[in-house]
């Protein structure tokens, strides 16, 4: 297409509601235009609790979006999260007739129903994820059409949320008149552009720990892996501190930010952090070593509830590329050596979006990583929807079953 | 037609109940009932499978066709079923002489449950008894033959049976999440169906502030051979009245309630301890009416349990309005269900499912997610801070 196309991807997080527009260059370049940022309310562990004041912060978002960006935004593509969110491996067959030749056709028999995965009914699934084909048993078959089998085989990563959560988020963003493309698991935005393809193949583990949870998401030989959410983030901090330190929650978050770190060991006694006094509050003085011992606890905690959740599916020196953080808290100082101590003998390297052009200040910036994964997922399956033209009327259902390499 | 049983002649006495478990999915829930009940219940076990009958936990247990079928079971064969129960005759007869009220339970599909249900409930009728068929139709899964031997049998017993109580395994199965084992599942659907029954006793039992007579409880549940909608719950805490009556409407036989909307008979059991306020009372019944059709006749019955503080809902009712077949049956293999509670040396009445405790901690604990959902892993609440589970500081 000669015309660039625009990308936007909105995010509801839990402390901010976040909207990127992007457009897509012919060379496939993605440019970040602009970032349109609001304070959020009425949001806890990624899910919607108090609808009124969400969708005003969805509009002030989309609304300064469209400011900077100074472009107008109709459809965006919606991040989702929550510990509704949930994933797992599914393998699905399909006896072919004798010896015929497996066509499109036969590859969307194999493809997953959501009927037949057994996940309940309140529930939709969100994203079936081919990994791999077998053909009469042989293993790694990245595209089967053409091939010659009688049993047909098809490895698939489903996610699925309870549905009216999701509806929940969408109707939010609908109030303004505004359409939404597709509901992505923010796990696997994320990782559309904090991964390299190969980092994908050589297997690697994003972690983005936002304010309410956790996303962790899981790549392996190219393909997802594993995927997850976590309801814990910045918010149990901020929180644990509030109550540790008896501060007010806007002061503990403050705190967080301009001193938190994990380090214990070198800190000495009676290393104290004077807080200036402001209304309501008559300032006082905390304990750094108290302060960084809250941080540790909370986040060694998470780090290794974390780590129980990848072992199960994935023994951790099969993550070539090891773990990347991401997303507002992997911004705590101390927070990679202290993920190094708990994912023992595993590369932990910090990380934001890449491939991307734009303001540095955007990309670069870990919080924004979800944001921008997700005009980036908008983009790899505008261009494959492009190579299918055909199939552009089943839009819909493609979009979440496209092949994410 | 009904015939009125025996008893109700000399209504002074509260009548005798008893229950019977026919072939091996019969005796399983006899077992289980027996296990959970708070209450006496005779129970009898009848089974042409030796091994079955050995190590089921029936007061009484009673082989049958030990000559039909060697104590082998009737091998999913109704003709050799019925064979074998026409061969123990006697002894059934034993197991319903006196009895004013026959709970027979049984799986259909099999040789052993239906064709023998059939023949009791028969006899029962012929003897002054009321009998109740409590029945399961077979899995999809498992085959055109036991559905149609299973149907075959629920023509028959609608001929002597005024009240079939009929779950549909299909239905049982639908509330499943990936990855868990099928035995869960098999176990969850005993799970509600001793549940279904254990309320049935207990309503007919009667007593209570706000008992329902026996006629009425008959005429709620007569013909409901097509599907019978149950749910049940319970809650504790000040807000035990929509806790319970939420867990009721989760139960997969009524669809989050929806079901409900094709009752035409509808009878609430509230039951709990002496201090039920007339406002929940009055709550759950707008609430379960809020999913009624304007049709649905309601009936609401009141039980005091002074052993307990939970307050316990339960709903049955059967289906009038609408057919049964538009209602949303997935047509899935029964992909399993967390398990519920299963074999407890000292179990509770299965209405009263496994609570999760709050600890005692002060509030402050949990600051600003003290009113959002908790986060639970490994049986911790990961919303009160790290430092205080794990006594950190101080």
């Amino acid at each position: 297409m000669a015309r660039d196309k625009l990308h936007v991807g909105l995010e509801i997080g839990t402390t901010k509601v976040c909207a990127v527009v992007a457009e897509s260059r012919p060379n496939g370049e993605l440019r970040l235009l602009g970032v349109g940022e609001s304070p959020s309310r009425g949001v806890r562990k990624g899910e919607i609790v108090d609808f009124t004041n969400a969708s005003k912060c969805v509009h002030d978002a989309l609304a300064d979006a469209e400011d900077r960006s100074d472009r107008e935004i109709d459809k965006v593509w919606l991040g989702i999260t929550g510990s509704h969110i949930k994933g797992f491996n599914h393998r699905n067959s399909a006896i072919l007739p004798a010896e015929a030749e497996i066509t499109d056709a036969e590859i969307e028999e194999v493809e997953c129903k959501e009927q037949d995965l057994g996940i309940p009914k309140e529930n939709h699934m969100l994203h079936s994820i081919i990994q791999r084909y077998y053909v009469d048993g042989q293993a790694g078959v990245i595209d089967p059409r053409g091939m010659l089998g009688s049993r047909l085989e098809a490895d698939f990563h489903i996610i699925h949320g309870i549905a009216n959560r999701i509806q929940n988020a969408i109707r939010c963003v609908k109030e303004f008149e505004i359409e939404v493309a597709d509901v992505v698991v923010n796990s696997v935005a994320s990782a559309q552009v904090v991964l390299n393809d190969h980092q994908k193949r050589a297997g690697a583990l994003v972690v983005d720990i936002g304010g309410g949870t956790t996303d962790f998401l899981i790549y392996q030989d190219g393909a997802i892996r594993h995927s997850g959410v976590i309801a814990i983030g910045g918010d149990h901090i901020t929180n644990d501190l509030c109550i540790g330190l008896r501060i007010p929650i806007a002061r503990a978050e403050k705190l967080k930010i301009e001193e938190g770190s994990t380090e214990i060991d070198t800190i000495k006694a009676n290393d104290r952090i004077t807080l200036k006094n402001d209304t309501g509050f008559s300032g006082k003085e905390v304990d750094r070593r108290t302060l960084n011992l809250i941080i540790h606890a909370r986040l060694h905690e998470l780090l290794t509830i974390l780590r129980k959740h990848v072992q199960e599916v994935v023994p951790e020196h099969l993550l070539g590329a090891g773990i990347l953080l991401t997303g507002g808290c992997s911004q705590t100082k101390g927070i990679r050596e202290l993920a190094e101590s708990v994912f023992q003998g595993t590369p932990v390297n910090l990380a934001h979006a890449q491939s991307v052009s734009g303001p540095a200040s955007a990309f670069e910036n870990p919080q924004l990583s979800t944001c921008i994964g997700l005009t980036r997922y908008a983009q790899i399956v505008h261009s494959q929807l492009q190579q299918t033209s055909l199939f552009d009327s089943f839009f819909k259902q493609l979009g979440s079953k496209l092949k994410i390499v | 037609m009904i015939t009125y049983p025996r008893w109700l002649e000399n209504t002074a006495d509260a009548p005798r109940l008893r229950l019977i478990g026919i072939g091996n999915a019969g005796v399983h829930i006899a077992d289980r009932i027996t296990r959970h009940t708070s209450f006496q219940l005779e129970t009898f076990a009848l089974n042409s499978d030796k091994q079955s009958l050995n190590s089921s936990s029936a007061g009484t247990r009673i082989a049958l066709g030990p000559m039909t079928t060697h104590g082998l079971g009737a091998g999913g064969d109704s003709e050799t079923g019925l064979e074998a129960a026409k061969e123990s005759l006697k002894d059934i007869l034993t197991a319903i002489d006196g009895a004013d009220i026959l709970m027979i339970c049984a799986g259909l599909g099999g040789g052993t449950g239906g064709p023998t249900a059939a023949l009791v409930a028969k006899l029962g009728k012929e003897r002054g008894a009321l009998p109740v068929a409590i029945i399961t139709s077979p899995f999809r899964f498992e085959g055109r033959r036991r559905a149609a031997q299973a149907a075959e049998a629920l023509t028959e017993l609608k001929k002597h049976s005024d009240v079939i109580v009929h779950f549909e395994n299909d239905r049982m199965a639908d509330f499943s999440e990936p990855g868990q084992d099928a035995q869960k599942t098999f176990a969850a659907c005993d799970e509600l169906l001793a549940g279904a029954i254990t309320t049935l006793a207990c309503v007919a039992k009667g007593g209570g502030p706000l008992p329902v007579s026996l006629p009425d409880l008959i005429s709620i549940l007569r013909h409901s051979g097509d599907g019978c909608l149950f749910g049940s719950g319970s809650g504790e805490g000040d807000n035990r009245a929509d806790l319970a009556l939420e867990e009721a409407l989760r139960s997969p036989l009524l669809d989050n309630g929806r079901l409900l909307k094709n009752g035409s008979e509808v009878l609430v059991n509230i039951s709990g301890p002496s201090n039920i306020g007339f406002v929940e009372v009055a709550k759950i019944m707008q609430g379960v009416s809020s999913h009624t059709s304007d049709r649905t006749n309601l009936h609401l019955t009141l039980s005091v349990a002074t052993n307990s503080d939970r307050l316990t809902v339960s709903l049955i009712g059967r289906t009038g309005i609408g057919e049964l077949q538009h209602l949303p049956v997935r047509e899935t293999a029964p992909a399993p269900q967390p398990a519920l509670e299963e074999h407890k040396p000292n179990p509770k009445p299965p209405t009263q499912k496994i609570h999760q405790e709050d600890l005692p901690l002060e509030p402050i604990a949990k600051g600003r997610f003290v009113n959002s959902e908790p986060t639970i892993f490994e049986g911790e609440d990961l919303d009160i801070p790290t430092f205080i589970r794990r006594k950190l500081l101080n």
